[in-house]
C-alpha cells in the first residue's frame, strides 16, 4: 500500500497490504507507563528503476511514550480534567536535512495537532488533578520528496517545492503510535483513534486520489489530507487537509478515513495481543466485531 | 492548546447554552442567526512604512493590525538552473509560473500574553500561512526574476489578549493587508539586477483589482450537536462539541468557492468542569461511589454538564463544508472587505 495505489482497490484488499507494511509494537520502553514504536516499511518500488543509486523513498519510524497519569506539581493551579501535553520531535538524523535540538514550528505544529486529536479520545474528567505526558520521537522521517530531484539527477520534471507533504504521513504515524500507547498506560478512552492520509496527484492525464502516499513517488502532490478517525463512533476527532484540492475537500477526507480504518486493523490486533500479554487472558472476538 | 482555560461559566450555564445551541432552531445568547457574523470595524493602510497595512477591530473588543513588508532576496542557486533549464525553449511558456517557493512568505503572529513559542501563535501562524500557500499564486507572484525575489513578512500583532479564538480577527486582517498591498513596479528586464520605479503610485497591488482573486479567508465553525455556527463567541465556544477552521478562496476564473484548508480546532469545551447530578452530591448517601460513577456515566450530559467527548461526525463534516461554500456568507465577506479597500 506504500506505492500509493489508485483507489481503485478494494478496503480489504487494501487492509491486507497494510497489515504486511506496518509494524507496531507496544511496551518497548519499560520506564514509561505506556509506548509504542510504529514503522512503515517502503517496501518494494512500484516505480521503474533508475540509473541513481539514490533510494527513491523513505520509511518512517517513530516511537511513542505516555508517562502518566501523574499528579500535577503542587504549584500547578486546579484542573478539573487530566492535563495532557504532546511533544513530538524528529531526531536530528531523522531525515536528510538535520533538526536541530530545539524544536522548529512544524514540530510545534505537529505536535499541535496530535494533541487536539488526543484530546478528544480521553476521556480526561476520569483523572482530575493530574497530567500526562505524550512523546513521540521520530527517528526516521518521510522524506519530503525524492531529494535527487534537488540536484536534477532525476529524469523526471523538477520540482523545487516539496510542499512538505512528509508531515502528514508522520503526523498519521503518531495517531496511530500514540493510540497503542496511551491503552498500554491503562488511560480511558471512548475509541482507539487511527491516523490515515490521503493525497490528490496531479499528472498529464488528470488527477487521481492516492491512499497513503509516498511524496518522493508522486511528480506532483498538489492536496493531502490526514484524518483521526474513531471507527466505532464514525467521527473524527482530526481533520487536516491543505492544498490546490479541485472541490475534492471531502472526496480526500473519505479517502484518509479508508486509509485509517486500514491502520485500524493493525492497531486493534496489537492492542488485543498486548492486553493478553499483561492480563493473561486469551483474547476474545468482542473487538473484532467493535472495530469493523 | 486552547485559548484560555478558566471558563468562567458553572455546569449549569453550560449546560443551558449547550441545549439552547443544540435545539431547532438554535438560539444564539446574542441573539445572531448561525450564520451572522458580528459585527467588526476595518481599516486598510494605516502604516506609511509598510508596503500593506490594515486594522480589524471586533465588537468584543478584539484587535488587530497587520503590516506586510517586503525585502528583496537573492535567490538561491537551484532557480538558476532551472532557468537555464528553461531557455532551451523547452519549458519557456511555464516561466512565470512553478517558481515561488513556501518560504518567502513569512508570517509571525505575536499575542498578548504569551511567548513567541507557544503553541497557540504558531499553531495560528501555521494555520494562516498554508491557506495562503495553497494555490501556490501568492509565491509565483513573489518571484521577480531568475537570481532576486521579494521576501514577503506579514506580521501580525494582536492588541488584546485573546477573548475568543483569534482566528477568524486573524485571517480577516491578513486578508485586507494583503489586499492593500503594492510593491514597486519593476523598471528592469530578464534577469538583470532589479531596478524599481521609485514613484509609488506606479506600484503594482500584490493581487491586482482587475482579475477576481483574493487572498483566501479562514471562518471558524463551531457545531453544537447538528448545528453549525459561524463566528462563535467566548460563550458559545465554551460548549462547543467540535470547532473547525475552513480556508476557502474565490476561484479567478469563475466566482465560484473553493476549500483551501481545512484543520480541527481543540475546543476550550473540553477543559471544562462536569456537573454533578443533585441526588450525588457529597453528604447525600443514597449512593455509593462505584454506584454514583456508573450513573454519571449513564447520564451522557443529558441532566447535567458533561465536556463533549469523542469527535465530530463525518455526515456533519460534509454538510458544514457544503453550506460554507454554498451559503453565500463567504462572498459577502469578501465583498465588503474589498469596499474597505476602496
Amino acid at each position: 500500500m506504500r506505492s500509493g495505489r489508485s483507489v481503485g482497490l478494494r478496503t480489504a484488499h487494501v487492509r491486507q497490504l497494510k497489515l504486511t507494511s506496518t509494524v507496531l509494537k507496544t511496551g518497548l520502553t519499560p520506564s514509561a507507563s505506556g509506548s509504542a514504536y510504529f514503522e512503515l516499511d517502503p517496501g518494494p518500488s512500484s516505480s521503474p528503476p533508475s540509473a541513481s543509486t539514490i533510494p527513491s523513498r523513505s520509511s518512517l519510524k517513530l516511537t511513542c511514550t505516555v508517562h502518566g497519569p501523574k499528579p500535577l506539581p503542587r504549584s500547578a493551579p486546579f484542573s478539573p480534567q487530566l492535563i495532557l501535553s504532546t511533544n513530538v520531535k524528529y531526531a536530528p538524523f531523522a531525515a536528510r536535512q538535520r533538526r536541530g535540538f530545539i524544536r522548529d514550528a512544524r514540530e510545534k505544529d505537529l505536535s499541535a495537532h496530535l494533541e487536539s486529536a488526543l484530546r478528544g479520545v480521553i476521556i480526561a474528567d476520569r483523572w482530575p488533578k493530574s497530567g500526562v505526558d505524550v512523546v513521540v520521537t521520530v527517528l526516521e522521517a518521510e522524506e519530503d520528496g525524492w531529494w535527487a530531484d534537488e540536484f536534477d539527477l532525476g529524469q523526471s520534471t523538477r520540482r523545487t517545492n516539496f510542499g512538505e507533504w512528509g508531515m502528514m504521513t508522520v503526523l498519521a504515524g503518531c495517531i496511530t503510535a500514540a493510540s497503542a500507547a496511551l491503552v498500554e498506560a491503562g488511560i480511558d478512552c471512548v475509541d482507539l483513534v487511527s491516523g490515515g492520509v490521503a493525497g490528490l496527484v496531479r499528472s498529464k492525464s488528470g488527477t487521481s486520489v492516492v491512499l497513503d502516499p509516498c511524496p518522493s513517488e508522486h511528480e506532483d502532490l498538489v492536496a493531502g489530507c490526514v484524518v483521526g478517525h474513531l471507527a466505532s463512533r464514525d467521527e473524527l476527532v482530526e481533520i487536516w487537509s491543505r492544498g490546490d484540492n479541485e472541490d475534492q475537500a471531502i472526496t480526500l477526507v473519505d479517502h484518509a478515513v479508508d486509509a485509517a480504518i486500514a491502520a485500524r486493523g493493525v492497531l486493534a490486533s496489537v492492542v488485543k495481543e498486548t492486553t493478553a500479554l499483561r492480563f493473561g487472558v486469551a483474547s476474545t472476538d468482542s473487538e473484532d466485531t467493535a472495530m469493523t | 492548546m486552547a485559548p484560555y482555560t478558566n471558563i468562567p461559566l458553572s455546569p449549569a450555564e453550560l449546560s443551558y447554552l449547550h441545549t439552547s445551541l443544540s435545539s431547532t432552531p438554535a438560539i444564539r445568547p446574542d441573539g445572531r442567526r448561525p450564520t451572522d457574523f458580528r459585527t467588526l470595524t476595518a481599516e486598510s493602510d494605516i502604516l506609511p512604512s509598510a508596503n500593506g497595512s490594515a486594522r480589524i477591530c471586533f465588537a468584543d473588543g478584539t484587535e488587530a493590525v497587520v503590516g506586510v513588508k517586503a525585502e528583496i532576496e537573492k535567490s538561491s542557486k537551484s532557480i538558476v538552473r532551472h532557468v537555464a533549464h528553461g531557455e532551451d525553449g523547452q519549458e519557456h511558456s511555464d516561466e512565470s509560473k512553478g517558481h515561488g517557493e513556501d518560504a518567502w512568505l513569512q508570517i509571525s503572529v505575536d499575542v498578548p500574553g504569551l511567548r513567541d513559542d507557544d503553541a497557540l501563535p504558531v499553531f495560528l501562524a501555521a494555520m494562516v500561512s498554508e491557506a495562503l500557500l495553497a494555490d501556490g499564486e501568492l509565491k509565483n507572484r513573489l518571484y521577480i526574476n531568475s537570481r532576486f525575489h521579494w521576501r514577503l513578512y506579514v506580521d501580525v500583532l494582536l492588541l488584546s489578549p485573546p477573548l475568543s479564538y483569534p482566528l477568524p480577527l486573524l485571517s480577516l486582517t491578513i486578508h485586507l493587508a494583503l489586499l492593500n498591498t503594492r510593491l514597486p513596479a519593476l523598471v528592469s528586464q530578464g534577469d538583470e539586477d532589479p531596478l524599481f520605479n521609485d514613484d509609488w503610485a506606479a506600484a503594482t497591488p500584490l493581487y491586482p483589482h482587475h482579475n477576481n482573486k483574493n487572498p483566501p479567508i479562514t471562518l471558524l465553525v463551531m457545531a453544537v450537536g447538528g448545528n453549525a455556527f459561524y463566528d462563535p463567541s467566548r460563550e458559545e465556544l465554551a460548549v462547543a462539541d467540535a470547532v473547525l477552521a475552513i480556508s476557502v478562496t474565490r476561484l479567478q476564473s469563475s466566482s465560484s468557492l473553493q476549500i483551501v484548508s481545512i484543520r480541527t480546532v481543540d475546543p476550550p469545551s473540553r477543559l471544562t468542569a462536569s456537573g454533578v447530578p443533585k441526588d450525588l452530591i457529597a453528604g447525600n448517601a443514597s449512593a455509593n461511589a462505584m454506584e454514583a460513577r456508573v450513573r454519571r456515566e449513564k447520564d451522557e450530559g443529558m441532566a447535567v454538564w458533561r465536556p463533549p467527548r469523542g469527535g465530530l461526525k463525518r455526515a456533519l463534516i460534509a454538510q458544514i463544508t457544503k453550506n460554507v461554500l454554498s451559503d453565500g456568507v463567504v462572498n459577502d465577506i469578501l465583498d465588503a472587505l474589498v469596499k474597505v479597500n476602496g
